[in-house]
């Protein structure tokens, strides 16, 4: 395992107003960010942490980025103790801090690069053909040149990317990296990070983030995380067929839609038109249909008999609320 | 070391991105000269006697003292300015996870003010020499190191201001209060000779004292060498204590952020 975190905690004091300060200087609460957590990364993994906001995702990983110390609890990587090997644990580690503005904005794309490539300890002609081969890598090599400033949201990310892959990390912490691209951009960076950084790269990355979809779409193993608490742990395949629901969704021809919901409630199933039209002529239907697989093909039997038009019928992916929802309600919410 | 340049690099190519404000800088500086050569000549008589030792010309005195006030001001402003702009903005949490050593960093992070405020003292003392004051270049080297030392004392200052706001976000009047009272008592624009003695007494707490009066007789007192050496004996005294502070007070408040989770909080 190249990651390993057991039992780790943080607390936060409670920020107070002026009147309690002043009546207990040295009292406060505090609040739990992160609560004896335990989980072990194996290497080239994609290990997903799922969680709301304020559920502890950034938190831990700024305490493996050894930026905060854990209260209690211990974590390593790559062997090294995040308290106590910090030095080691930054040459093995790096994140990817999703902040763009902590990049140079004035300064071209490969100026950023070259300082960071000082800063990991590379200089001269190993610099230069560092900086060269994260801009290929990253898929920026031709816009090396470019001010930060000109750059799109999407490019910056690679950026950030391509910043803390200099000096060859083994292990990349991603924190929610798709919050501020479109979902095209989004979809391009996820293909990105499997095919290129750790299938080509060979790193292992713990990505944060509260996409469900996000996750059943990139990572191996997922971790969810609510009020700082780990609630489960497992394969995402496993995880996600545990929370999966009776959600279905079909695209249905615009003008068979008042067929579609009438029929779909003689077999007990409630339709519900969402949203727009998904393609012209095409709208989408979503219901919950009790009874799975065989439930939905008497639906689509019915539909059919009925002459619906329908083009697409697929079973909804958990969304991160449904998986809270189901693993809350399972074994007192609580996974090895 | 290499950090330390690539840093200095990265903020200077990042300033001279802004080459009108660069260039006006630069200009208000030449301009500054102006009249402190006219004040200089209105005072002249009445301070020679006071300043005999350093050259008695009170053109040069003023411009090595305001010379040292950038010097100065650079070295206690230039790390909590620094620390507060690069947390604010984010770069500071991202320097912290590359492999540099922290020293190292809060050095790079440093370098470009210092720098450009020892250009900037550099082009005081050519303005002097140009406008005829007569400076021992030979005693440049050992001035330089004086300077230097001084620099080391006010980056001890700079250390806990940075600690401050690395703990509470703003060093307060710290910076400010330490500026002024150096150039009050240190004798930037007098000798410290003509203030009241009780103050001269504080002035004895203040490294500026002493290589503001080091300096200026080497450079425009042509004093020798041994002359200056208990002055500078006891700017390295104030130095090595001020640099001795600042190192624990910075070291206690990024421990402190680091537990309080506050180090990348702007």
């Amino acid at each position: 395992m190249i990651v390993r975190a057991e039992g780790l905690t943080k607390r936060f004091p409670v920020r107070r107003g002026w009147g309690e300060t002043l009546r207990a200087p040295f009292g406060g609460r505090r609040a739990v960010a992160v609560d004896t957590v335990t989980f072990a990364v194996a290497e080239g993994e994609i290990f997903g942490l799922l969680g709301q906001n304020g559920a502890g995702k950034t938190t831990l990983f700024k305490m493996l980025a050894t930026l905060i110390l854990a209260d209690a609890g211990h974590a390593e990587v790559g062997g090294h103790d995040v308290a106590n090997a910090p030095e080691a644990v930054r040459r093995l580690l790096a994140p990817v801090l999703a902040n763009e503005r902590s990049l140079y904005w004035r300064l071209p794309a490969d100026e950023n690069l070259r300082l960071y490539a000082a800063l990991q300890g590379l200089h001269g002609a190993a610099a230069r053909a560092e900086v060269a081969r994260v801009l290929a890598v990253t898929g920026l090599a031709d816009t090396g040149g470019k001010l930060v400033g000109a750059f799109s949201s999407g490019m910056r990310q690679r950026l950030l990317i391509a910043r803390a892959l200099l000096g060859r990390p083994r292990v990349l912490l991603l924190d929610e990296p798709t919050r501020s691209l479109d979902p095209i951009s989004a979809r391009d960076f996820r293909r990105f990070l499997r095919e290129t950084v750790v299938r080509a790269e060979g790193c292992t990355v713990l990505l944060a983030t509260h996409d469900a979809d996000e996750v059943w779409e990139l990572c191996d193993r997922v971790a969810v995380l609510e009020r700082g608490r780990l609630l489960a742990t497992d394969a995402t395949p496993v995880l996600r067929d545990r929370a999966g629901t009776d959600r279905y969704r079909l695209w249905v021809r615009a003008e068979d839609g008042a067929a579609a919901t009438a029929r779909a409630a003689g077999v007990g199933v409630a339709l519900a038109r969402r949203g727009a039209t998904v393609e012209a002529g095409w709208d989408e239907y979503v219901g919950e249909v009790p009874g799975g697989a065989e439930a939905a093909a008497r639906l689509l039997a019915a539909l059919a008999a009925a002459e619906v038009r329908v083009a697409r019928c697929e079973r909804a992916a958990p969304t991160l609320a449904d998986l809270i929802e189901r693993v809350l309600a399972t074994a007192g919410g609580r996974d090895a | 070391m290499r950090s330390v340049v690539a840093l200095l690099r990265a903020a200077w190519l990042t300033a001279a991105s802004y080459r009108v404000a660069m260039l006006l800088s630069f200009a208000a500086l030449l301009a500054s000269i102006v009249p402190l050569w006219f004040v200089a000549g209105a005072l002249q008589p009445v301070v020679a006697e006071s300043i005999a030792q350093e050259g008695g010309q009170y053109f040069g005195f003023l411009l090595v003292g305001v010379a040292a006030t950038y010097l100065l001001s650079s070295a206690t402003a230039a790390i909590p300015s620094a620390l507060a702009g690069s947390i604010g903005s984010g770069t500071f949490e991202a320097l912290l996870v590359t492999r540099t050593p922290l020293p190292l960093l809060l050095a790079g992070m440093a370098a470009y003010p210092l720098t450009q405020s020892v250009l900037r003292a550099l082009v005081l003392l050519a303005g002097a020499a140009v406008a005829g004051v007569p400076i021992a270049w030979s005693s440049m080297p050992l001035a330089a190191a004086i300077a230097a030392v001084m620099l080391l004392a006010y980056l001890g200052v700079g250390l806990v201001a940075g600690a401050l706001v690395l703990v509470f976000r703003t060093s307060g009047p710290l910076t400010t209060a330490v500026i002024a009272l150096s150039g009050l008592l240190g004798g930037v624009y007098y000798s410290v000779r003509v203030i009241p003695s009780w103050l001269q007494d504080l002035s004895g707490a203040i490294p500026l004292t002493y290589a503001l009066r080091a300096a200026r007789m080497l450079l425009l007192g042509g004093a020798a060498p041994g002359e200056v050496l208990a002055d500078l004996g006891m700017l390295a005294l104030l130095a090595a204590t001020a640099l001795a502070i600042g190192t624990l007070a910075f070291g206690a408040a990024l421990r402190h952020a680091r537990r309080a989770g506050t180090l990348s909080q702007y």
